[in-house]
């Protein structure tokens, strides 16, 4: 996965300009799609268009060999500290799977 | 120069079946141009987030001032996600300090009951940057704070039932509060088995739907309520950028600025009215605005240290948790409570009537959040 770095500030997002040293960011950099469960919820009441899914989690990912956090979508029950890794990505988000 | 509070007015908040979204705004802003008499309105500023989306009506200012016969004044809706309202507060004080006005009328409404849950959660979502993978892993805003939830108990000694504590806190504040949404009272076992939002949140930890205006007469001209301070900040829009999950940096910086310029800290503050759009919004909030320190919040509720009789009682409106959210209105109506609490006139008045008061108003997940400190002179 392709990440954006200036100033040790790590994001799955490009910004423009760096909010540290105000240079425009170009450092990208690969790192693997593989992490851990930082946190997550379970949502029962879902919007409109995600009605079908629910109850879905959804878990803020902390990737390996990085300071990198990724929101995905999880099947299944999770526990924060779970190493997971990437399944699919699909209509726009990142699905994760627990590593067996 | 400096700005005052002349008067204010609130609807009922709750379910309004039988007003339209102007209804609302015209019934909370007549009862505080009643309470300004004489007075001219120099221009309108509205706080809401869904009435184009919901309601279907825009133009809100010019309404107002239509409505109300103020004249050809400038207006102007201020949209902010849940901040809309104090946003619109603080625009309105700026346009005094400028010099450009004496009288400035602020109006907060909402506009919610009559929308399915589904359609209301769609629209909040708006309130996030939808244009990223993170909206299309289906994270909802409600699901957010539940994250933070999950992480705040991993960290420290915290537990649903801390969350629990405040939800039932605002309940039993606004059961003394004739114009907040809920007065059915509760209890502790109850919310802890109430229903699953986005776990560990439950149906008592959200704040519900809501119709209601709430309406600020601002002045350059003395009156007994000075506002000490007006802030204002942006933070990040979605969660993956937080660099400190448990951190809400819009809040800190705005709280920050609001001391500094203020020339107070935390510890002076005698009342609050904090943005609980969640009860595990109202734990970090106490934490960023300094009054408790960080990851500490939990013991402080569990000590009944923010409730009325506390050392720094929060949310003796009610909060948004049951006072209501409508959400243009709820910057306003934090204002409105605060006012009473200055003048003795409250809901839950503090036994020592307070000096000095802090209201902060949060937009999106994070990223707006506006601080206003209101003196008593
Ligand atoms: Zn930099």
């Amino acid at each position: 996965m392709k990440v954006y770095e200036c100033c040790d500030i790590e994001s799955v997002t490009k910004k423009i300009y760096c909010r540290e040293c105000g240079q425009e960011i170009t450092n990208e950099r690969e790192v693997p799609d593989k992490g851990n469960v930082y946190s997550y919820t379970v949502i029962h009441v879902p919007p409109a268009e995600y009605a079908h899914l629910a109850p879905y989690t959804v878990a803020l990912i902390e990737l390996h060999n990085s300071n990198v956090k990724l929101t995905v979508r999880i099947a299944g029950e999770v526990e924060i500290g779970d190493e997971v890794e990437l399944d699919e990505f699909v209509d726009g988000a990142y699905v994760y799977k627990k590593t067996s | 120069m400096t700005v005052y509070i002349q008067s204010v007015g609130m609807t009922k908040f709750g379910k309004a079946e039988n007003s339209t979204l102007k209804d609302l705004m015209l019934q909370a802003a007549h009862e505080a141009l009643q309470k300004a008499p004489g007075m001219k309105i120099d221009a309108v500023y509205v706080g809401n987030f869904m009435g184009g989306s919901l309601a279907n009506q825009e133009i809100l200012g010019a309404i107002v001032a239509n409505d109300l016969g103020l004249g050809y004044i400038p207006t102007a809706k201020l949209e902010g996600a849940c901040a809309s309202g104090g946003i619109a507060l603080r625009q309105g004080v700026l346009g005094i300090l400028s010099g450009e006005y004496e009288n400035v009328l602020v109006v907060g409404a909402e506009k919610m009951k009559h929308a399915s849950t589904a359609d209301v959660t769609q629209v909040i979502n708006s309130a996030m940057d939808r244009d990223t993978s993170e909206k299309h892993a289906g994270l909802t805003f409600p699901g957010f704070f539940g994250v933070l939830a999950n992480r705040y108990f991993y960290e420290t000694g915290a537990s649903k039932e801390h969350l629990a504590m405040i939800a039932l806190k605002n309940r039993e504040n606004a059961l003394n509060n004739p114009l907040a949404q809920f007065q059915k009272p509760t209890t502790l076992e109850e919310i802890l088995q109430a229903r699953h939002i986005t776990s560990p949140l439950g149906l008592f930890d959200c704040s519900p739907t809501t119709d209601g205006a709430a309406a600020v007469v601002l002045t350059s001209k003395p009156t007994d309520i000075k506002v000490l301070a007006s802030s204002q900040a942006s933070g990040p829009t979605m969660m993956q950028d937080a660099i400190d999950l448990l951190s809400i940096p819009a809040i800190r910086i705005s709280g920050e600025q609001a001391y500094a310029k203020a020339g107070v800290g935390p510890e002076d503050i005698d009342v609050v009215e904090i943005h609980d759009c969640f009860s595990m919004t109202e734990m970090l909030a106490i934490e960023e605005l300094g009054f408790y320190p960080k990851r500490e919040g939990w013991r402080a509720i569990a000590e009944g240290k923010t409730k009325v009789t506390g050392e720094k009682p929060v949310n003796t409106s009610g909060g948004l948790l049951s006072r209501g959210h409508p959400i243009g209105a709820t910057g306003i109506a934090q204002i409105v409570q605060l006012v009473h609490q200055l003048r003795g006139t409250a809901p839950n008045q503090m036994a020592k009537q307070p000096r000095l008061a802090l209201a902060q108003n949060l937009g999106g997940t994070g990223a707006y959040s506006v601080v206003h400190i209101l003196e008593r002179v």
